[in-house]
């Protein structure tokens, strides 16, 4: 306790206080959070443990970044175009905003697979955090079809060729690909209804997925606890004490001479005498 | 993992907590500053590269470079490993069932490697696996960088072109097919097939018109805004590729 704490309190700090006993008694979440900021996590972690959080961060980034475009972009053949070039050359920080974007999802991109490569090298895909990889590889596949969609609403010539290209590699599907091509393009063709439902998919549908698996992969990492790495010192230390005392059993079992140990069990088992029966 | 792995880890891993650092501040500082220097390099790159914006769409108009994203380049270059030898078989492989098959693999991961051992120099299957597919992967984005589509624009080093041949030819280049095809050393590698002898198919020049106004297996796209005799033109081109036109 510090020595402000002598006196009457400040009502402010009083009301604040009653203001959050009052949201906590109904919602726990003071207790909520006060458990997930000061829960323990090993003592060691790696820097390449970041990344996870690092790919978060980029998420949100994008979805600011793309929530300050949506407000100038218009998902109209006639002038998506256009919309383009206004936040490129006219909106105020326009071009670093859709400069953010477009570098923010490649950076996305690169920090999706360096975090992959850290949770496969550290082996922390293993029990009990397999559904915890589940979750991330569905993430990591939703990451990829936002760089997809995303690629055309910018209506330029290579965006627009290169997604008839994808939509075309789709149709190419057995069964269901022709199904799927066709509700991606809005009909046979691409045509207006195609950029806005490209729109849709790229700004409500894929987010909505990312947002949900974020949110079930944040549960399972808090509940299961960040994996330690394999090479942490604690863990080194283990390993030494148990391969010490392997080594120890070992050795009390061979006498002074250090002749082998006889066999426990003999060649043919004795048959066993039933105590009792006289 | 058997059940007594697993008791072990769970105890192991209690052991890791109760030795431990609380989540705050020693995790997030680390979090924090790493994902800052991420958005830092972002904004950095968004200044130092301007964006651009390319020429507007024009679905009429046939110049194009369909060239995806660079993190789409190593399923593009797929494309160009599994196309050619037979007509269907090889491009559903490189559009459905490899990346398909990628997919479920990495879904799968933690199911198909159940063991308890998670240094990764006494795994040698993973640290195989996973170098491998580092290199597979950097390899081919490696080689759709290098890609670049338009090659050769400028003419094709062809021989024994007649008036038709000629106008065809044009056609070709104007219309940017050297995105695609590669015919005598000029053009881009992929995703098509290399036409270069592509008249030793013996076909008539109304069928790769028909071909190009739909082409079967749906990768390529079509190209409806020719004239009758742009057809006829470019139909006598690819039919004489290899065979009259060399």
């Amino acid at each position: 306790m510090a020595t402000t704490d002598i006196g009457p309190k400040n009502p402010a700090v009083k009301a604040g206080e009653a203001a959050f006993d009052y949201v906590d008694k109904r919602t726990g979440v003071k207790t909520g959070a006060k458990w997930f900021m000061f829960r323990n996590i090993p003592a060691e972690t790696s820097w390449f443990q970041t990344l996870g959080f690092t790919a978060m961060a980029l998420f949100g980034m994008q979805a600011i970044t793309g929530i300050i475009l949506a407000m100038y972009y218009k998902p109209d053949p006639n002038s998506a175009y256009q919309s383009i070039e206004v936040i490129t050359n006219e909106v105020t920080w326009g071009w670093l905003v859709r400069g953010m974007h477009k570098w923010g999802a490649s950076a996305m991109i690169v920090v999706v697979f360096l975090h992959l490569g850290r949770v496969f090298f550290f082996g922390s895909y293993k029990y009990p955090r397999e559904l915890t990889w589940v979750t991330g590889a569905i993430l990591l596949i939703m990451t990829m079809f936002m760089g997809l969609t995303g690629y055309l609403l910018v209506w330029d010539q290579k965006a627009y060729w290169a997604t008839v290209v994808a939509v075309n590699i789709t149709a190419s599907a057995p069964i269901v690909g022709p199904y799927v091509a066709d509700i991606l393009r809005a009909g046979p063709e691409f045509g207006p209804e195609t950029l806005s439902r490209f729109y849709s998919i790229h700004m409500l549908v894929i987010p909505g997925g990312m947002a949900t698996f974020i949110g079930l992969h944040l549960f399972l990492i808090s509940k299961l606890g960040i994996a330690e790495p394999p090479y942490s010192k604690r863990r080194m230390a283990v390993e030494r004490a148990e391969e010490e005392a392997r080594r120890a059993a070992e050795n009390e079992r061979l006498p002074y001479g250090r002749r082998e140990v006889p066999a426990v069990a003999p060649a043919t088992p004795e048959p066993q005498k039933v105590e009792g029966a006289s | 993992m058997n059940r007594g792995q697993q008791e072990y880890y769970k105890r192991d891993y209690a052991q890791a907590k109760l030795e431990g650092k609380p989540f705050f501040p020693y995790a997030v500082y680390k979090d924090l500053l790493i994902a800052t220097l991420a958005i830092a390099a972002v904004i950095g790159m968004s200044i130092w590269h301007r964006v651009e914006i390319g020429e507007p769409v024009n679905p009429a108009s046939t110049d194009f470079v369909p060239r995806p994203e660079w993190y789409f380049f190593f399923l593009f270059e797929l494309l160009k490993i599994f196309e050619g030898q037979n007509a269907l078989m090889p491009v559903i492989m490189a559009t459905f069932i490899v990346p398909n098959i990628l997919m479920v693999l990495l879904i799968a991961t933690p199911f198909i490697d159940r063991g308890p051992e998670r240094r990764i120099e006494k795994r040698p299957f993973a640290l195989f696996t996973g170098i491998a597919v580092i290199a597979f992967l950097g390899y081919m984005t490696h080689l759709g960088a290098g890609s670049h589509g338009g090659v050769g624009t400028d003419g094709l080093p062809l021989t024994g072109l007649d008036e038709k041949g000629q106008a065809g030819a044009e056609l070709f280049v104007a219309n940017q097919c050297t995105a695609c095809h590669n015919v005598a050393g000029v053009g881009a590698p992929g995703p098509g097939p290399d036409l270069t002898n592509l008249g030793s198919q013996g076909q008539t020049p109304e069928h790769w018109a028909e071909f190009i106004k739909a082409p079967p297996g749906g990768v390529m796209p079509a190209f409806t805004t020719f004239t009758p005799q742009q057809y006829d033109e470019i139909g006598t081109f690819l039919a004489g590729l290899g065979t009259q036109y060399k």
